[in-house]
């Protein structure tokens, strides 16, 4: 047993890291967000590292690797806060491949794998982000079946969030409208929570790293403001919290190749620990930052608000630990559910 | 990564389970002594099926197992509801001290009666006005021939009543910086000089215990690790302790999730959207932990020595098993808070867990100094 990357994975991680440190500065972030656009330069570069198709097969175009490496990717597109339909892309192909019908994918996975398209994923009615840019659009209904649309098939309202990183839209089309996917939805959701939530893991690493970085300088009373165990504590919970969300994000994503019988589990596991951990440690790090850190000139918001929003994005922690309650009663007392 | 069992990890877990299909450790007794008693008898009970000391190397009577095969214990230890062995602090604290630091004599001497729970021990770090700041502790040892006498105080000491021997730090030298005067002793509790008084504790019961030592002789040969090393010999014992014993903890906090699960069940309980959210919340913490335990290994078995990534886990079992014991007082209401009740008996005894072997706020400490890099306090350790 290793639960560690390998050379292999922690190469893409090293990559990842040092391409979006020098690519996606906050200076970016901030110039997309307030221009209300995507950064074109750097959704061609990751296009063309094959980062769309990382987890896609390769009859379909992708590079075929697994879903611990998409959750690499992921995560460090989280720390970046990167202000791409990356996230959006990578979750709808993941419930394409999961749930379609051979036809289905090979009539909708090469776009994406290839960046050609952009996708977006949520629920019927509901906001969606990314949808407002997306080309597909996996629709999941409220009895958990999934649709696939082209753009034009739906009606596509856009809707100004709170992060404004992504291209958020209210999505809805009539019963009908789409394709419906083949196989079981829940399968292939579970597969985007993983992702979801390692998005979320990389947000709030960022958090805790730019927290740590200014309460080293921060000086009050001559002292450094991280010298006070408040703040030091503050910290430490960060840490932890972080933590345990990777623990369980890792292990979702493991588990989603390895043993797709506890994928259930495991992703609730994640996307609960990766919710509340990430809501938790950015409003910490607000906290932390003190006064500037309410300020729009100060970056930490960006993090705040996708933690957010990633937060509410296929169910938020509330239902995932109702769900995880209703697996461990049904393990102890199979008659009692 | 690869979370997968490799073959002889399964075969290893399947001999196992195989072994608890036909030992089975039967119904836990109340009350301090005779579940005392109980756990003692088990832990013998392993010793002879070869299961006492897995993660022990075969040299010492181990089962030489890697990291991963320990774990795989613990959680089949929490899947046969079986109890942790009487001498858990000898075997997990103990011997890998003296492996590391021991003379071949003194392993020799002190390794095969840790497992087979023939001689307990116990630990002797913590002081009445040195808690959390080891380095101030003021019991002295005085050279006196070929030994040492010994004079101060002790407390929390966790089974002192059951031990034979002692883990004992203690001041050999006041002249130089306080962490560098200290030594590790292996000390007989019994003998004239030494005096265990219980501490009665929230629960009512004794588990801890206050040490006076008054005169005690220790030989030369009982030093561990050298005459002023004390401070990095301790050191060792407690990045075990934080390493080793959270991960043999969470299996406990497991079994009592369960068994509040099926208790809630029982009682139609689960349809209530707030009970099962909380224990939905509960299974992600337990689980969190457990996970983040075996991150914990796969560092330790690619860079070596346990690192203050320990604290990590001690803290998340320590929190979570406190919520759980809280959880399960309110959600079954007053039946619960019966003396005699093991809930009750958890509820009380959980407190400790945030004191006991580093304090939340020395953990965290330590978490925000080694690990993120944070400036200290002009005169606050960690």
């Amino acid at each position: 047993m290793n639960f560690d990357f390998t050379d292999d994975q922690h190469e893409i991680k090293r990559t990842a890291r040092d391409l979006l440190g020098s690519r996606s500065t906050f200076e970016k972030v901030r110039h997309a967000a307030e221009g209300k656009a995507y950064d074109d330069a750097l959704w061609t570069e990751l296009v063309g590292l094959g980062w769309p198709g990382i987890a896609i097969a390769e009859e379909y175009g992708g590079q075929g690797l697994g879903s611990v490496e998409l959750a690499i990717l992921a995560e460090e597109l989280g720390h970046a806060v990167a202000p791409s339909p990356f996230l959006s892309t990578v979750t709808a192909a993941a419930v394409i491949q999961a749930c379609g019908s051979d036809e289905q994918r090979s009539r909708w996975l090469p776009a994406l794998a290839s960046g050609e398209a952009t996708g977006a994923l949520g629920v019927a009615d509901g906001l969606v982000p990314d949808a407002d840019a997306a080309a597909v659009i996996v629709l999941l209904d409220a009895d958990g079946a999934a649709r696939v649309l082209a753009r034009a098939d739906a009606d596509v309202t856009p809707v100004d969030s709170i992060d404004p990183t992504r291209r958020t839209a209210r999505v809805s089309a009539p019963p009908g409208r789409g394709e419906p996917l083949a196989g079981e939805g829940r399968h292939g959701t579970d597969r985007a929570t993983v992702a979801v939530a390692a998005e979320l893991v990389g947000v709030s690493q960022r958090a805790l790293e730019m927290t740590v970085a200014y309460v080293k300088e921060r000086r009050q009373f001559d002292t450094p403001v991280g010298a006070y165990q408040a703040i030091s504590h503050t910290c430490a919970k960060m840490l932890k919290d972080t933590e345990g969300a990777r623990s369980a994000t890792y292990f979702a994503a493991w588990a989603a190749d390895a043993e797709p019988e506890r994928l259930a589990e495991a992703a609730s596991l994640a996307k609960a620990a990766a919710s509340d951990g990430a809501r938790d440690v950015t409003a910490a790090a607000i906290q932390a930052h003190g006064g500037i850190g309410f300020t729009w000139e100060a970056d930490v918001h960006w993090l705040y608000k996708r933690a957010q929003v990633g937060a509410a994005l296929l169910g938020g922690s509330a239902p995932h630990r109702a769900r995880l309650a209703r697996i461990l009663a049904a393990r102890l007392s199979p008659t009692a559910v | 990564m690869d979370l997968t069992f490799s073959d002889s990890e399964a075969a290893f877990r399947d001999e196992l389970r195989a072994w608890f299909a036909t030992n089975d450790p039967g119904p836990e007794p109340s009350g301090e002594d005779a579940n005392y008693a109980w756990r003692r008898d088990w832990q013998r009970r392993l010793a002879e099926g070869g299961w006492a000391g897995v993660h022990w190397p075969r040299e010492y009577g181990g089962r030489g197992a890697t990291l991963t095969e320990s774990a795989i214990f613990f959680e089949e230890l929490g899947r046969a509801r079986a109890p942790l062995p009487a001498n858990v602090l000898g075997l997990l604290l103990a011997g890998p001290t003296l492996m590391t630091y021991g003379t071949d004599e003194q392993k020799d001497r002190y390794l095969t009666p840790i497992l087979t729970a023939e001689e307990i021990w116990c630990q002797g770090f913590s002081e009445p006005e040195a808690g959390s700041d080891l380095a101030a502790l003021k019991t002295r040892a005085v050279k006196d021939g070929d030994g040492w006498v010994v004079t101060g105080q002790k407390v929390w000491t966790s089974g002192a009543q059951h031990s034979k021997w002692c883990m004992l730090v203690a001041r050999t030298d006041s002249e130089v910086p306080k962490h560098k005067g200290l030594t590790y002793f292996l000390m007989d509790m019994e003998q004239e000089g030494v005096q265990v008084r219980p501490l009665v504790q929230i629960t009512g019961e004794p588990e801890f215990n206050e040490l006076f030592i008054e005169g005690a002789r220790i030989p030369d040969e009982n030093v561990l690790g050298g005459v002023g090393n004390g401070w990095k010999v301790a050191l060792t014992t407690l990045m075990n302790e934080r390493s080793g014993l959270a991960f043999f903890l969470q299996v406990r906090l497991r079994q009592l999730l369960d068994e509040l699960v099926e208790e809630a069940a029982a009682r139609g309980l689960l349809d209530d959207p707030v009970v099962a959210d909380e224990l939905g919340r509960l299974h992600m913490k337990a689980e969190i932990l457990r996970l983040t335990a075996y991150r914990g290994l796969s560092t330790i078995e690619k860079y070596g020595a346990p690192g203050p990534e320990g604290s990590l886990t001690k803290w998340m079992w320590s929190e979570t098993n406190q919520e759980l014991a809280q959880f399960a007082a309110d959600l079954l209401g007053a039946d619960a808070l019966t003396m005699g009740n093991r809930w009750a008996y958890e509820l009380l005894r959980s407190r400790g867990n945030t004191i006991e072997g580093g304090t939340t706020e020395i953990l965290k400490n330590i978490v925000a100094e080694r690990v993120l890099g944070l400036p200290r306090l002009k005169g606050a350790t960690a």
